[in-house]
């Protein structure tokens, strides 16, 4: 299958969350295989977002504003050729109340997806999440490509309002394609990723039970090359691709690997983890839908909830459609998102 | 052909045999002729009638009268209650099931082997049993095109990538039939007629109370007539075969409990109809496909879908759902079933008639239950349904992906319907601690009880349990005719 030719010009929305500085730094870097011409353009929320981009490439053109407003969204689609592709990162996992969710992950699609139509653009990335899937049913169980709808709370909920609302306007004619990454990890990682490392190597972070639960989870720069697969594959139009690593993870052996590249990486790891009883996971989980009823959120309680489930995807459909080949693997993955920390001052 | 059953219009009864087998299903049946043939002097006795097949609607109400044991369903104790059904009549559950036929798994095999430590179980001899078995059956699939509602699961599990396939049958086509023409190669027409050629008796309407037991043996059955009467047959040798809770039941009332009952497996299941654009019902068959993506965990399948059953699959949410079947030619009904962890138990409890029988999900399975239902309503969808009725109470009707996630959000196993037509595990070989035979059937403890029927299989095999039932006997009766001799 030969590839679409790359277009004239890249928007991407969320230019300055994790996942969009990464693809900033990838597509309008100096060098690179994702490297590409043409028009970079990010939607950022202000001014200290704008510079946050910048500071990754100057290249890029800046346009302030939120996908929950269509007028910004005209703005940032304005004057652009038709051979435009927009990749559509812009959402919040961890917002301080549970209407942010409705209003940036549900309503940002939407509207992302109406102009992206309305402009006649070449095509639209969508990059949703496992959470419209919830968790597996069995620690055995794996996702496949094509599976129905479960959301797991609000942030499930409105990101499976979001792909609903992209795949609606497929329907009538837009082409657009669906990346879902699981729990992703890397350089530009937010401060709770650096939690995680602090956790794993004083030998704190919670294990459930047997920690044999599986975990999917996708290195950033592998998510970069699926999105970009996603992006390049002619004939994915309206489908859902799950992009992670080659295959999902126990517990354990995160955990493991995590407190071995931090060794190896010359930090004192102090070996173990705080056991927890199933039940704990589940009293979590339930507290985080308690509170969430109320319109608030507690992020704590609610990444301890989903530590509990196992939350695995089978990547084979994204390896045959779009040729992707996640290329690294947990190790390599953790070692290089620690001397990232390390470079940027942060203590682990 | 005529049946071949001892025909007594006696008040009493007083036998002598060298082999009672007791039941006469596929576990029974396969024992009395492997041991008839290699010169036993085998007597069958069987709770039920004799009833030719075609004298009865297949999946009809008449059959669940005639053919199964309280007239079709019956009830395990638990949250949720789990129901059941057993056949009890000549040649037990394979005159009244799918008719469906899988191969023991070799890795299940494996698995078990090692788990349950049963000795010599040989890939390569179960293989060759199996093959075995497939002559005698005549294993096959279906000529030309599969049924409409079978049509359904292959065009929805491909649309979605899922794993799908034609599961064999035991039938013989005649040459030119089609899917609907076949006759089923059940045990009246197969191991029955081939241990009464070899001199086996059946005598049927007569119910086993209870073994007479003296140490380390068992010397004759205390009996009942269906007319009442009492009777007793002297035995050297007896093999159970009621099913997995008929087995550990009786073995029970004759006073044997040692780890016996205690550990039922079964597939729970669920349920949903859907209806179609088009006319699709069989009311008298069903679907040969089944979807394997999930296995062992989830596999998906259809169900017998007459116009009655349908009925009894929207009843969980009438008001909404009741409108359905006045349109029941474009309905047809379709299962997911699970392998579960939970356990159950049977316990015959003195002055009952019937055992009480208990069984528990745990929380995977819970989960498992209601995945499995929604990925099988995906697939409906996917295979183009109008609408998908799943069989719980106050569920939503689903006519688009989006309401799936409705459907995932109000299931509860406490509101389903869960039930389930294979049960097996009750008195488990090997020779592990937990299990109550040893590695051949033999009753831990006894001299000349065996068991071998569904009972053994050491847990729920996650696929149609009929082979791996049949193949456990031929191996275990060839077993014991290398060890005994006939008296003759």
């Amino acid at each position: 299958m030969v590839d679409l030719a790359l277009p004239e010009a890249t928007v991407i929305t969320g230019g300055a969350g994790w996942l969009g500085r990464a693809l900033v730094h990838h597509l309008a870097g100096e060098s690179g295989p994702y490297r590409r011409d043409g028009v970079i353009r990010a939607l950022v929320l202000d001014q200290r977002e704008a510079d946050a981009v910048h500071a990754v490439s100057d290249r890029v053109e800046t346009v302030i504003g939120s996908v929950a407003d269509s007028s910004a969204l005209a703005r940032l689609l304005a004057d652009l050729p038709a051979d435009t592709d927009v990749i559509h990162t812009a959402g919040v996992i961890h917002p301080a109340k549970t209407a942010d969710f409705f209003t940036v992950n549900a309503l940002g699609a939407a509207n992302v997806a109406a102009a992206v139509a309305a402009a006649g653009l070449r095509r639209l990335v969508h990059v949703s999440s496992n959470s419209p899937f919830g968790a597996n049913p069995s620690n055995a169980d794996t996702f496949r490509a094509n599976e129905p709808y479960n959301p797991y709370l609000g942030y499930g909920e409105s990101k499976m309002q979001g792909e609903l609302a992209v795949l609606d306007h497929v329907e009538r004619g837009l082409d657009a394609v669906i990346v879902r990454p699981p729990w992703f990890y890397g350089p530009l990682q937010p401060p709770r990723q650096t939690t995680f490392f602090r956790l794993v190597r004083r030998g704190r972070f919670p294990r459930f039970g047997k920690g044999d639960q599986r975990r999917s989870m996708v290195y950033v720069d592998n998510l970069v090359n699926g999105i970009v697969r996603a992006e390049l594959t002619p004939g994915a139009t309206g489908k859902g691709y799950w992009i992670a690593d080659a295959r999902a993870y126990t517990v354990n052996e995160i955990i493991e690997t995590v407190g071995r590249a931090l060794a190896d990486e010359g930090y004192l790891v102090t070996p173990g983890a705080m056991k927890l009883p199933v039940i704990a996971g589940r009293v979590a989980e339930r507290a985080d839908r308690l509170i969430q009823r109320t319109g608030r959120y507690q992020q704590q309680l609610h990444v301890m909830g989903e530590m509990a489930h196992t939350i695995a995807c089978d990547i084979s459909a994204a390896r045959v459609e779009l040729g992707y080949e996640p290329e690294i693997d947990l190790y390599e993955g953790m070692r290089r998102s620690i001397q990232w920390c390390r470079t940027e001052g942060l203590v682990l | 052909m005529t049946e071949p059953v001892i025909h007594t219009a006696a008040t009493e009864v007083n036998y002598d045999a060298e082999i009672l087998v007791i039941g006469s299903g596929a576990g029974g049946a396969t024992t009395a002729a492997l041991l008839a043939e290699a010169g036993f002097d085998v007597l069958v006795v069987e709770e039920g009638e004799w009833v030719e097949q075609g004298s009865v609607v297949p999946f009809s109400l008449e059959q669940m009268d005639r053919q199964y044991r309280s007239g079709g369903v019956t009830v395990a104790l638990g949250l949720p209650s789990i129901a059941y059904t057993e056949g009890r009549c000549a040649g037990g559950g394979t005159e009244v099931n799918s008719g469906l036929y899988r191969r023991p798994p070799a890795d299940l095999l494996e698995r078990w082997r090692q788990q349950y430590h049963i000795r010599d179980l040989d890939p390569d001899e179960m293989n060759a049993i199996a093959a075995e078995i497939e002559s005698a059956l005549h294993v096959t699939t279906v000529p030309g095109a599969v049924s409409a509602p079978s049509a359904v699961l292959r065009r929805g599990a491909d649309a979605l990538a899922w794993e799908n396939s034609e599961s064999p049958r035991w039938m013989i086509y005649p040459p030119g039939g089609d899917a609907a023409s076949g006759q089923r190669q059940s045990m009246t027409r197969t191991y029955l007629p081939r241990a009464h050629r070899a001199g086996a008796r059946l005598l049927t309407r007569c119910r086993v109370k209870k073994l007479s037991l003296d140490g380390t043996r068992a010397n004759h059955a205390e009996v009942e007539l269906a007319n009442g009467g009492p009777g007793r047959i002297r035995f050297r040798h007896v093999f159970v075969c009621g099913g997995a809770i008929h087995t550990p039941a009786l073995l029970q009332r004759s006073g044997l409990r040692d780890r016996i009952g205690d550990t039922l497996a079964v597939h729970p299941t669920v349920k949903l109809a859907a209806r179609f654009a088009e006319p699709l019902n069989v009311p008298d068959d069903v679907p040969v496909h089944q979807v394997k993506e999930f296995a062992p965990e989830i596999s998906f399948g259809g169900s017998a879908s007459h116009p009655g059953l349908i009925a009894l699959s929207l009843a969980d949410n009438w008001g909404e759902f009741g409108h359905a079947v006045r349109d029941w030619k474009r309905v047809s009904v379709y299962y997911a079933a699970i392998t579960s962890e939970g356990k159950g138990r049977v316990k015959a409890v003195p002055g009952l008639r019937d055992p009480l029988v208990a069984y528990h999900l745990t929380s995977r399975d819970r989960q498992l239950l209601r995945s499995g239902l929604s990925r099988l309503t995906l697939l409906m969808l996917a295979a183009g349904a109008d609408e998908v009725y799943p069989s719980y109470h106050h569920a939503p009707v689903v006519r688009k992906a989006a309401d799936i996630a409705d459907l995932q959000r109000s299931f509860a196993t406490t509101k389903a319907t869960v039930m389930t037509v294979h049960l097996c595990s009750t008195v488990p070989l090997g020779e592990h601690p937990l299990c109550a035979a040893d590695s051949f059937g033999r009753v831990r403890g006894m001299r000349n009880v065996w068991v071998n029927d569904a009972s053994l299989l050491p847990d729920a095999p996650g696929v149609n349990p009929q082979g791996s039932v049949m193949a456990f006997a031929v191996r275990n009766a060839r077993r014991f005719i290398g060890t005994e001799r006939p008296h003759g």
